[in-house]
């Protein structure tokens, strides 16, 4: 699925709707250079879980964990980062991968296209999002 | 008392002695092993890398910073460990090692906030006059990793009123030098290549947005500032030659940098305003940066004279031990000790009342 945002505003709500189809335990790879709207996605899924935290870059400390209390079947939204070049053992030893494919977790990961092959041979459903900066407000988001 | 301070958070191993006597505070010794260098390759820290090379480091800088200070670790009063937030990985070394000490010596515990450290860095190696500090504070904390402001009403008496909403100043700084090839860390290296800019007049008028500059609240916004250098860059790059490049990259590193200064001195004076302080404090890796020192300084001097600034000794703005040990202290004079056992790092650690 090919989607075309205009604005800031326009990439949060097609997170929101991303939300809803979201039915626990996917990990979610997002794709793209800094700046394209990866992170302004995730905020989008957090409105779309109604959590009333802001969601800040996980940059720096990797992943971050956010409690969901209005999902009857998922309970955490994890966002993790990878920009520094982060591999699966590195994502083991913080602990990131015990979240991956647990029913009441979805798992959004930045720069996570590295994590492919671990995730397909692991069995845990992932989807890819590929976000393409068009100019300074256009984004164009590819859902596979 | 002589309190032990052990700081792990992020890539800087740090012990340190600190002297407490009636609230006023000598650092006696002040050992950092920095990994800047290492992790410079990857353009940030990478936590694995960081952990090893605390593990490796941590009983070593323990005790460089006793044999400086000529104090015997039997001498030492308390330890205060930096229990979060940061990365856990590299959080987890500092608080496994001061517990050890604190069960294996007796000698009570403290956990301290990484921020909370920030904030009592302004006292490291200062007299006694100049650690005097009134109530209510507004505090600025900037790094790689946080961009608050805090109300202090007291000692240990916080208040988050602002942070940023997406990037950390540091992190915007560190994205943007990548973007413009500048290097790691970003601070320095935009700060460095602004400096280059001989005179301030603009050749390529190169403008950047003050994202959130005008709202109404305390908060900052950096992640639409760090894609406004990525499409200006990328412009520059399609349109100038070699020679012309590079003056415009140092023009973009002066609006750049103007830019996240404007917002962090702007909502500072604004919190500060609002809460009428009568200290302002600066705190964080970002607050050696020397334009925004110099413009929160007039800032201070020309909105609010009869509030005092308070900003950290240069080598006290990075990650040290010696804060955490000067934020322990508040906490030792509470009895705020906690036992080795029910100590755990929290790398999401909120400070909060």
């Amino acid at each position: 699925m090919k989607i075309i945002t205009k604005s800031e505003k326009g990439t949060i709500m097609q997170g929101k709707k991303f939300a809803a189809r979201l039915k626990g335990g996917e990990v979610i790879l997002l794709v793209g250079d800094l700046g394209a709207g990866k992170t302004t996605f995730v905020k989008g899924v957090a409105v779309g879980f109604d959590l009333r935290k802001n969601i800040t870059s996980p940059t720096f400390v990797i992943m971050k964990i956010y409690k969901i209390s209005k999902h009857l079947k998922i309970k955490n939204l994890i966002h993790i980062d990878t920009y520094r070049g982060l591999d699966i053992n590195d994502l083991e030893n913080i602990g990131a991968l015990e979240y991956f494919g647990r029913d009441d977790c979805v798992c959004f990961v930045e720069w996570g296209a590295g994590l492919e092959d671990y995730l397909r041979k692991g069995k845990i459903r992932m989807k890819k999002i590929k976000f393409n900066d068009l100019d300074e407000n256009t984004r164009e988001i590819i859902i596979t | 008392m002589i309190i032990l301070g052990i700081e792990t958070s992020c890539d800087e191993t740090a012990a340190s002695i600190v002297r407490a006597d009636n609230g006023c505070f000598q650092v006696v010794s002040n050992v950092v092993a920095s990994q800047v260098k290492t992790h410079a390759k990857y353009g940030g820290v990478v936590p694995e890398v960081a952990a090893r090379l605390h593990i490796q480091k941590i009983l070593p800088i323990i005790e460089s910073a006793l044999e400086n200070a000529k104090v015997k670790i039997e001498n030492v009063d308390c330890i205060a460990v930096c229990a979060g937030p940061g990365l856990m990985s590299s959080l987890l070394i500092g608080v496994e090692t001061a517990k050890t000490l604190a069960m294996v010596l007796h000698k009570p515990l403290i956990r301290t906030n990484h921020i909370e450290g920030h904030l009592y860095s302004v006292f490291a190696g200062k007299n006694d006059a100049e650690q005097k500090i009134r109530f209510p504070a507004i505090a600025l904390v900037v790094s790689g990793g946080h961009s608050q402001i805090i109300l202090m009403k007291d000692f240990l008496k916080y208040k988050l009123i602002g942070e940023t909403r997406d990037d950390a100043a540091g992190e915007a700084f560190d994205k943007a030098a990548k973007i413009m090839d500048l290097g790691y860390p970003g601070g320095p290296a935009i700060s460095n290549e602004a400096d280059k800019l001989d005179g301030r007049t603009s050749e390529f008028n190169i403008k950047l947005p003050r994202p959130m500059l005008n709202s109404d609240n305390f908060n900052f916004s950096f992640s639409g500032l760090k894609t406004a250098v990525l499409y200006k860059w990328r412009d520059l790059k399609l349109s100038l030659n070699k020679k012309q490049l590079e003056r415009a990259r140092r023009e973009l590193a002066v609006e750049f940098q103007n830019a996240v200064v404007e917002c962090l001195v702007s909502k500072t004076m604004r919190a500060a305003q609002a809460n009428k302080a009568k200290t302002i404090v600066l705190g964080g890796g970002v607050s050696a940066n020397k334009a925004l020192r110099e413009s929160l300084e007039s800032a201070v001097a020309e909105e609010l004279p009869r509030a005092k600034l308070l900003t950290p000794l240069m080598e006290m703005t990075g990650d040290n031990a010696a804060m955490i040990a000067i934020a322990g202290y508040f906490h030792a004079k509470g009895k705020d000790f906690i036992v080795p056992e029910e100590l755990t790092a929290d790398p999401n650690w909120e400070l909060v009342e």
